[in-house]
Formats: structure tokens, sequence, C-alpha cells
């Protein structure tokens, strides 16, 4: 591995990079080149160059022991997160921003960067390094609508939120180094094998997890998520819950299956053990009940959507807690197909609140009469979420709970995880009557006399986009095979080597 | 077999597929764009199905005389999901078999299609209507090239459903319900035996898949392994799931005893009746038995004839004789077309249990296109005369109908075998060759050739009554032409008809050869083979002369509404007797619902007095209780739990501020989550 390889590994970051610097470029030039449509524009082909640079350019390999890292299924992943990068600037496009219009974009991007980077390593700097880069930019992203309060408060409380989850972090991460004398991932976990011990590594471990925790929003570390996605504008309110949920995942899934592997400990009922999935399993009970109890009671269907996310991702942790190749399967698969129906979601929340000024439950009534198709890919979006079959979200769970009932199938050789799944599946339940709520108000009840204060109507390239993201959830629900095969392949290559 | 128009094929069902999911999220008023999806998507289709059917013509070489007798089959696998180490596959397959059937499927359905813009120009339900049509055209297309039992039981219970909908598509018709639930429920009976069929055989076969390069269920392997075990009463395996699979082809192609829905189906609009009832979905049973063929006719050891066949054969030559009985007594012109099409359901079946897999498919064709002639035949009619439907009041529409009449005219000589220039003719004439060289018994043969007279004699009555003699009512004198859009597609159907007869008379098999391999010669001679002759012979007297007596009972004076069938006449009971279908629906009323009802009451005396009274019982025990337990809470527990209830009320207040908008409690929380998942670990 030469130097020259380490740019290919790291070309579709460059690529954003630069796409990014042109973009704030424009932005300083003024004039037609700063409108959203240039910036939108712009922004796009960069992906799409990136995405050109993940397929041609990049090899697969390691740099700098796991620093910078490229297999298949980072790579995977790293697709999944700039084509939701790609939806996000869409919807950008079409929510209109009135401040700083170049910055939006770039700022996206630079958050895209920090992503992309975190996936692609297997060492806890750069992991902290992207993590910062991706909040800060969307810190920035959330407060940049500064004539809305809302959107200035959620964007500071965020950022609090955040700068301090990350010292937390910090922290977590430098107690790790000090008893294990490494920050290689790799490395780490044949040290901590002689050092399991350590009451030092818990506190070090569970200070790190409240990094990760804020950043997939699990409880106890959600409190920030309701008020973000009400508060923030709705697409960057969409982007952190779609890719950044999908990368914090992906980097949590890895940090502990690599670099905590034998020290997993367990939560079955009564034969718990010390190590992190006990931990997770806290994580995981947690949010699935405070997430779905919490969504039941809302008014605002993005606050509803926050808590509804903060209850998926207890699902999500339940399925780390078994910590096999399936598991990590069922994981990337889930975080996918939730993002695809949470972008979704967000967009069609965007043309309600645009149109309707507000997104409690009762705006959306009657909008099938005014968007026939938009509510339909709400159907499709909401359905999928609650998991109804045939669609995505349907087998996202299957493989998600499948995988927590132990790696052997279905009552493998380790039902402990029982009574966890036994809660998931019935919180699962609890949560299609909030996802249903919304929906009794797009189909049954008939707008009331509400005068609309109508913005512009949503443009062709948002609609289609929408509508493909449903067709995406619809056909992953048919074929889930499309997507899970490539992942099952992608995860033997990385078991083979 | 790899060969470009497999990668194509999938094409053919999905477009309607597609076409019926877009009209189903259109609103009502898009009439012009839900008539213009359907009928395009089947143009489309047809296409790709006559690509394929060259590319099989082509590569078979059963045309033209070059190749050996294999024929073509190209199949394409896929899988669908996978379950732990188990994957689900299924597939698509294309063969001569599915060819024919595709053309067919997709040409007949385009004409009907476009009939239907003129039939029911008048319905505001005409966006549904079209929209269930697409789906059911996907459906049944999906069925047809279905590679896997799989997915041709899925296909099947969708176009069950389609065909659920459309019957009862005028639901403010009691009837019509009435109609769409018995057909439903009927079908369904039989498709409990495909089920259990098909499960027994993925556990014999280990596949759903028919061909698979050697492991499909149709394969050599799994045949042998099917034929030899067997099960209870002697049986081969085999057999059983044969005669499994049988019941579901019964029931959905009209079989008797579960020929009873079919008749009653004719509630729905004449294009339904047209397209599902009469030449294709009906056709569906044939289908399923000619494409598991080789399943049912394995045998092995002395036996010459397999006993699924066998049993195929007698039901099928039952129900062609026992519903041309019926069909003479009938007044209204789609039942008489109902029961017509259960007795050439019957000859199809007859004909796949002797053996004739080609003539079977060949009838089945040729039935589809001058059945689906005389429906729209008839739709045209009961249009043209105000809804009305009984032949005893019409007559005399030759003049006011001519393109109709002579439509029709071709229609029923075709239906009836009239020699030499219709295609009904020459595939009576394999039926009857393949029943006639029959080892296990001669009366088939004879009742073919009885049903063959019944049938003639039937379709002149009709023709009598509605388009000859004198007019009988309002309703026929204010008779009219209907327009282009409706007497087009019937021409073409026609000429289909006609033309059909081309292509399997017995000097030039060419289809029989299409079918089962095997190179195609022109030999004009095999007509003056002296068997053959006496059986053209024979079927030509048969025909002429249930024609001829139906002309002279039906032809020779007019028959005013009023006065009695000269049937009735001369053989008062056993008209009655035909008149009321053998009373078979009486039976199952007396029978199967009794019982059922019988059921029913027992159930409700358990549920009012057995189970009610535990519940009375239990109801007083908990009174008992809850007069004790109101004392205790009055006295004892409601202070207690008022001030549990504030304690709530306090905790609540304390988790909403939690979430009160202030981010230095946010970070407390997290704080307290770090030491709450520190401690867990230290308690561990």
């Amino acid at each position: 591995m030469n130097y020259f390889d380490f740019v290919k590994i790291l070309s579709p970051e460059i690529v954003l990079l630069l796409v990014a610097m042109g973009i704030i470029g424009m932005g300083c030039r003024g004039g037609k080149f700063a409108e959203a449509g240039a910036c939108a524009f712009l922004s796009f082909v960069g992906v799409l160059l990136a995405v050109g640079a993940l397929i041609f350019c990049a090899p697969d390999g390691q740099m700098a022991g796991g620093m910078i890292v490229l297999d298949p299924l980072v790579r995977l992943v790293k697709f999944a997160i700039l084509a939701m990068v790609a939806v996000a600037v869409v919807l950008l496009q079409a929510d209109r921003p009135s401040y700083h219009v170049a910055e939006n974009f770039a700022m996206l991007l630079f958050a895209a960067i920090g992503l992309l980077l975190i996936v692609g390593t297997e060492e806890m700097l750069v992991i902290f390094v992207g993590l910062e880069l991706a909040g800060l930019a969307l810190y920035a992203l959330a407060g940049f609508a500064r004539s809305d309060l809302g959107a200035a408060e959620a964007a500071l409380k965020y950022f609090l939120f955040g700068s301090v989850a990350a010292a937390f972090l910090l922290y977590g991460m430098s107690l790790i180094f000090g008893v294990c004398g490494t920050t290689e991932l790799q490395a780490m976990s044949a040290a901590l094998r002689k050092n399991a011990q350590e009451p030092i590594l818990t506190a070090g471990l569970a200070m790190a997890l409240v990094g990760f925790g804020f950043k997939v929003a699990a409880v106890p570390f959600h409190l920030w998520a309701p008020d973000v996605y009400q508060g923030a504008p709705t697409p960057a309110a969409a982007f952190v819950a779609s890719g950044s949920k999908v990368a914090g995942f992906f980097i949590l899934a890895k940090f502990l299956f690599i670099g905590f592997g034998g020290l997993e400990g367990s939560a079955g009922w009564g034969s718990f053990a010390p190590g992190w999935v006990p931990m997770l399993g806290v994580m995981a009970a947690l949010s699935m009940v405070v997430g779905n109890l919490m969504a039941l009671v809302q008014k605002s269907v993005r606050r509803m959507l926050a808590y509804s996310g903060i209850g998926h991702a207890g699902f999500l942790l339940l399925a780390l807690m078994a910590a096999s190749a399936e598991s990590l399967e069922a994981v990337v698969f889930y975080t996918v197909i939730y993002g695809v129906a949470t972008l979704g979601a967000f967009g069609v929340v965007g043309v309600v609140v645009r149109e309707r000024g507000g997104d409690s439950f009762s705006r959306f009534a009657g909008l099938v009469k005014r968007e026939p198709v938009l509510s339909f890919s709400m159907l499709v979006f909401l359905c999928s979420l609650a998991g109804l079959p045939p669609l995505a979200g349907f087998f996202g769970k299957f493989f998600l709970f499948t995988a927590a009932m132990g790696a052997g199938g279905i009552l493998g050789a380790a039902p402990g995880l029982l009574w966890l799944v036994a809660l998931a599946l019935f919180f699962s339940a609890v949560s299609l009557y909030y996802y249903l709520l919304v929906l009794k108000q797009i189909f049954f009840i008939s707008e009331d006399g509400v005068a609309g204060c109508s913005g512009e109507g949503l443009g062709v390239v948002p609609r289609a986009v929408i509508f493909l993201l449903a067709v995406v959830t619809v056909g992953l629900g048919c074929f889930p095979d499309l997507l899970l095969g490539p992942i099952h392949r992608a995860v033997e290559v990385l078991l083979g080597n | 077999m790899d060969n470009p128009i497999l990668s194509y094929l999938w094409l053919v069902p999905v477009l309607p597929l597609v076409s019926a999911a877009i009209i189903a999220v259109c609103p009502q008023p898009c009439r012009r764009l839900a008539a213009t999806l359907t009928i395009g998507s089947m143009i489309a289709s047809f296409f790709v199905a006559l690509a394929a059917f060259l590319t099989v013509l082509g590569v078979g070489g059963s045309a033209g005389g070059h190749g050996g007798g294999e024929v073509f089959r190209g199949f394409f696998n896929f899988e669908w999901f996978r379950f732990g180490g188990e994957a689900l596959r299924l597939g698509l397959l294309l063969d001569p078999l599915t060819a024919a059937m595709l053309v067919m499927v997709t040409f007949v359905g385009s004409l009907i299609c476009i009939f239907s813009v003129g039939y029911m120009s008048h319905d505001k339900n005409f966006t549904r209507f079209f929209g269930f049509l697409s789906l059911f055209s996907a459906a049944m297309l999906g069925l047809v090239i279905a590679n896997s039992l799989l997915l041709l039981f899925m296909c099947w219970e969708l176009v069950g459903l389609a065909s659920y909908l459309l019957i009862g598509f005028w639901y403010h018709k009691p009837s019509a319900v009435v109609a769409a639930q018995k057909a439903f429920i009927t079908t369904r009976i039989g498709d409990l035996g495909f089920f259990l069929g098909m499960v027994w055989l993925s556990s014999e076969a280990g596949t759903l898949l028919f061909y698979d390069g050697g492991n499909g269920l149709l394969e050599q392997s799994a045949l042998t392994k099917m034929a030899t075990g067997l099960t209870v009463g002697g049986m081969a395996v085999s057999t059983v799931i044969s005669l499994l699979l049988f019941c579901g082809a019964a029931g959905k192609s009209g079989q008797f005893p579960l020929h009873v829905w079919l008749p009653d189906a004719m509630e729905g609009p004449t294009p339904v009746s047209a397209l599902i009832h009469a030449a294709t979905m009906v056709a569906a049973g044939v289908f399923l038995v000619a494409r598991v063929y080789p399943l049912f006719s394995v045998v092995v050891g002395p036996e010459t004839v397999s006993a699924a066949l066998q049993v195929v054969a007698w039901t099928g030559a039952f129900t062609a004789v026992f519903a041309a009985c019926i069909a003479v007594a009938q007044n209204d012109i789609k039942r008489i077309l109902a029961y017509s099409t259960v007795s050439q359901l019957g000859y199809m079946m007859l004909c796949l249990g002797v053996g004739g897999l080609a003539g079977a498919i060949f009838h089945l064709i040729a039935h589809a296109f001058f059945k689906a002639l005389l429906f729209l035949g008839a739709g045209s009619v009961i249009h043209g005369c105000h809804e009305e439907q009984d032949i005893r009041r019409m007559g005399d529409l030759r003049h006011r109908m001519p393109v109709t009449f002579v439509v029709y005219g071709i229609g029923m000589m075709a239906l009836s075998g009239f020699p030499f220039f219709f295609s009904g003719f020459w595939s009576k004439e394999e039926i009857l060759h393949w029943t006639h060289g029959w080892p296990v018994s001669q009366v088939p043969f004879y009742m073919a050739l009885g049903g063959a007279f019944l049938t003639a004699f039937y379709m002149t009555r009709q023709m009598f009554f509605v388009f000859f003699g004198k007019k009988h009512s309002k309703e026929a004198a204010g008779a009219h032409e209907s327009p282009a859009v409706m007497t087009v597609p019937l021409a073409l159907l026609a000429a289909g008809a006609v033309l059909l007869s081309l292509v399997a008379t017995p000097a030039w098999p060419w289809f029989h050869h299409f079918i089962e391999g095997g190179e195609t010669h022109f030999d004009f001679s095999v007509f003056f083979v002296f068997g053959n002759l006496a059986l053209m012979g024979a079927s030509i007297l048969v025909v002429g002369a249930g024609v001829g007596i139906g002309w002279f009972l039906y032809g020779r004076k007019d028959l005013p509404e009023a006065v009695a069938d000269p049937l009735d006449r001369a053989a008062h009971p056993v008209f009655q007797v035909l008149q009321n279908r053998f009373y078979v629906d009486e039976f199952y009323a007396a029978t199967v619902f009794r019982v059922l009802r019988g059921a029913a009451e027992v159930a409700a005396f358990f549920d009012r007095f057995v189970w009610g009274g535990i519940v009375l019982f239990a109801r007083g025990v908990a009174r008992f209780f809850s007069v004790f337990a109101d004392v205790y809470d009055r006295h004892l527990f409601n202070d207690g739990f008022d001030s549990g209830c504030e304690a709530f009320r306090d905790s609540g207040g304390f988790l909403s501020r939690l979430q009160n908008g202030k981010i230095q409690s946010y970070l407390g929380v997290a704080g307290a989550g770090v030491v709450l998942l520190i401690l867990i670990i230290a308690w561990i």
C-alpha cells in the first residue's frame, strides 16, 4: 500500500470535499450561482461523482493499521449513505432554504464526508473525528433557518447535547486507550482479552456508549431527538434520521464486534454476565418502551417520527446484542430500509408543513384528495415502518428478530434474548397504532374549512424521488434478496478474511 | 436452453399488472386512461407472446420439418427469498403449451377488452371494471408461464379473486353478490384439494419447480420416486397427488359435482362471462392437468393407463353429457352457453384422460375462440334487446342485427361441429378419435357421440328462438345493431374460429406436433383410411341428426312465448328435471347445507347454554365477591388508592419534566444514564 492507494481509497470523500468547497465559493460569489437550483445540481453531480469514484477508483484494502478501511460491506454502506445524501439534496432543494443557500448544501456534503469517514475506519480517533465532522455540519444545517426560533433552539440543543456526548465519548476512548494502549480496534480486542476485568474499562465503555447512543438516539441519550426533528428544517431532520443513523449503527456494530469481541457478557434472562451486551440490553429495553409510549401521545407528526425512531433504535440495539454475522446483516438491512422510509415520510411531512403551515396530525386531514400519489407513498412508508408485509419493513423486522433469537435461526441455540424479543414484538404492535393515526387523518378525515396557507407546490423531481422511495420500499419487500443478497455476500467476504 | 426471449417473458404478466396498479389509484373519471392502459398492455403482451410463440416455433423444429422430435422447453428460475438455509425458488417456463396459451389468452383478451369499451360504456364504474380486467389478465398470464406449482397456485388464487370481483361487479344486485360468493366458495372447496396435493408434492419431490435441469418435479427422477412409492390402499403416491390436484382443476373448470357455480357466474357483465367463464379462467383446470400431465400419466409395472387419468376421463365424459342435457331445457341465452361451456370443458378433460394431450389443448383454444365469440354475440344481442336474456322473448333478430347474426351463426356451427370448415369439427374429431382408441372402455366414446348430438340440438334450438320466427316482445322489436367497437372484435373472433381449423386436420396435424413434438407432413390420404372415414361419418351423422331434429321441433313454425316447449309437451317429467338442472343445487341444499346448519345449531346450543351458563355462573361468583370487594375498597383501599394516584401523577410530572425543553436537564438525564450503565455492570 502506497500513498497513492490512500488517495484512491479516499477518493469519494475527496471528490465530495472539492465539490463542497466549490459550492461555498459559489455562495460567496452570490448571484445566480448561489441559488438553490444550481447548488442542488452541483451537489447532486458531486454525489454521482463520489459514487463513480467508489465504483471505479477505490480499491479494497486497509491503510495505516485500520485507519482507513474499504471492504465490500463498507462499500455497500457507503453506497447507501451516498444515495440518502442524494435524496436529501433533492428534499433540501424542494424546501427552498432562505438563508445561506449554498452553505446549506455544502454542510450537507460535509456531513456526508464525516459519515463516510466513520463508516470506513477501524480506529477510534478517526471515528471521533468523523463523528465530530458530521456532527458539526449537522448542527449548522439544523440552525441555518435563522429567522425561525424553533430551528435556532433545536440547533442549539443539538449542539450542546452533541458536544457533551462527544466529551463523554472522548473521555471514554481515552480510558479505553489507557487500559489497552492502542486506538486500533483490531489490536484493542487482543489487548482487552488480557485485561478484561479492569473496572476502569467498564467506565470507559459506558462513556463511549454515550457518544454512540447520542448518534443513534437511544434512551437515555435521546432527549435531543424530538426537539431537533420538530424544530430543524425538514430536510435536515430527514438526513439526521436516515443517513446519520445508518452510519451510527454501522460504526457502533464495528466498535463493539471488533474492538470488544470476546467481552460480550450475556443478557439472557437469569443468566446475566457483565459485558457490553447487558448495557445494550438496558438501552434497547428503555428505548423500545420510552420511544413507543411517548410516540403514542404526540400531537406533532415530526415528534411522533422522532419517538418512533427511538423505538426503532431499540429494535436495532436488540439485534446487535446477538453479536453474530446474521445480526450485522440484519442491522445493515434494517437501517437502510428504515432510512429510506424515514426520508420518504419526512419528504411528505415537508410538503404538508409548507402547504398547511404545521405538522400536527390534523394538518394531514384530507391529504389524499390533494396529493393522492404522496398519500399513497406515505401509506407505504408508514406501513413499512410498522412492519406490515409485504413491505420492506416486515422483512427487516423479521431478520432483526430472527437474528436476536440466536444465530441458528428461529429458536436456535440461544433463546436467552426471548424476553427482549417478546417486548420488541409487543411494542412493534403498539407502534402500528400511532402510524395508523396519521393514515387515518390522510385517508378518512376530510379537510375542514382550514384555509390552507398554501405555498408553492412540490416540483416534479422531489415528487418522483418520494415515489421512487415508495417503490423501493415495496420492491425490497417483495424481493428482499436484492439487498440482503449483496449484504450477505459482503459479510461472507469479511468473515473469510 | 438459453434463449433471449426468456429474459423478456416476465413482461407478459407484468404489463397488465402495472396497468392494474395504475388504474387502482386512478379516480373514477379517468375512463379513457383506464381503457387505454388495459387494452394497450394487453396488446403489448400479445406481441411479446407472439415473439415467444415464434421462438418456440423456430427452435422446436416441429414446424418446417427440420430438427428432431424434441419440443422446445426453456425455463428461467430465480430465488425469491432465503429462509435460513432454504431458498424458495420460483420460475418462468416457456414450452409449446405455454406459448399457445399465451397467444390465445392475450389475443382473445385484447378483443374482449375492446368489446367491453362499447358494452360497459354506460356503466359508472367503468374504470374499476378495467382495473379488474387488467388484474385478471395479469394473474391468468402468470398462471400460464409459471414454472413452479407455488407460483401457479398464487396466480390461480388471484384469478379466483378477480373472478369473484367481476361476478359481483354489479354488487347492488343481490343475485350477483350471491353468485360471486358461490363461485368463490365452490372453487375454494376444490382448491383445498389442490393445496393438500401441493404440500404433499413438495414433501415428496422436495421442490415445487416443474423443470429444473433434472431436479424438477416433472422430471424423471422425481416421477419415478413418486410412482413407485405406495400409500394407503396400495395406491401410488403419484396417483393420490394427481387426484388431489384434480380436485382443484375440477373446481376451477366446473366439472361435476363442482360445476354449480359456473352457470350462476353469468350474473357478471357479459364480457366477463366471455373472458373468464368461457375462454380463459375456466380452462385453467384443463391447463393444470395438461401442465402436470407427466405426473398424471406416470405408471409403473403392468398397467398401461394410470388410475388418475381414468378418473379424469370418466369425470369429463359424465360432465360433458350431463351438462349438455341441462342445456337442452334452459331459456336464458347466457345460461345455455354456460352449460355448454361446462359440457365442452368435460370434453377437454375426457380427451386428457384418454391420452390426447394435444387434442385437449386444441379443443381448449378452439373453444376459447368460438365460445368467446358466442358470449360476446350473446352480449351484443342482450345489449341490442335492452337487457332481455330470455330467448323466448326474442325472435326475428336476423333482420335487425345482421352482423351479429352472421358471426353468431359461425360460432354456433363451430360449437356444434359442422363439418370441414370450422375448428370445432376438427377438434371434436380428434377427441372422438382418441376416445375410440382408449383401451379401457368404449363407453366414453358413445357418451361423447351423444354429447355431440345434444350440442348440435340445443344450439339449433337457440338459433331458431333468437334469430328466426316472429318478434315476441317489445324489446325484440326495438332491437338495434351494436356499434363497431363491439362488432369488429366479433368478426375477428369469427375469423379465428374458422381459420384455426386449418392447423389441426388429420391430413396436416401441425398443432399436434407443435405440442407433442414430431414432424408434420401433408398427407391427404389419411382421410381415406377406413377408421378415420367411419369416425368422421359417424360424427357428421350425429351433428346432422341434432340440427335436423332441432329444426323439426323449433324451426318449422313460430313458437310464441306462451306455447309450451315441444319437448315439454312430449315428455313433461323429463323436461322438468332438466329444466331444474337435475336438482343438484336443491340436493346440496338438502344435504350439505342441512348438515352445516345442523352443526351450526349444535354450536349455537353449546354457546347459548353450556358456555353461556358457565359465563353466567362466573358472573354470579364475581358479583358475589365484588360485594365484598366493594366494602373493602370503599373503606380500606380507597384512601390508599388516592394517594397512589397522586404519586403516579407526580411521577408523570417528573417524566414530562425530563422532556421539558431545558438542555440542562437533558444532560442530567444523560449523565444519570452513564451512571446507570456502570451500576448495572457492577451489580451483575
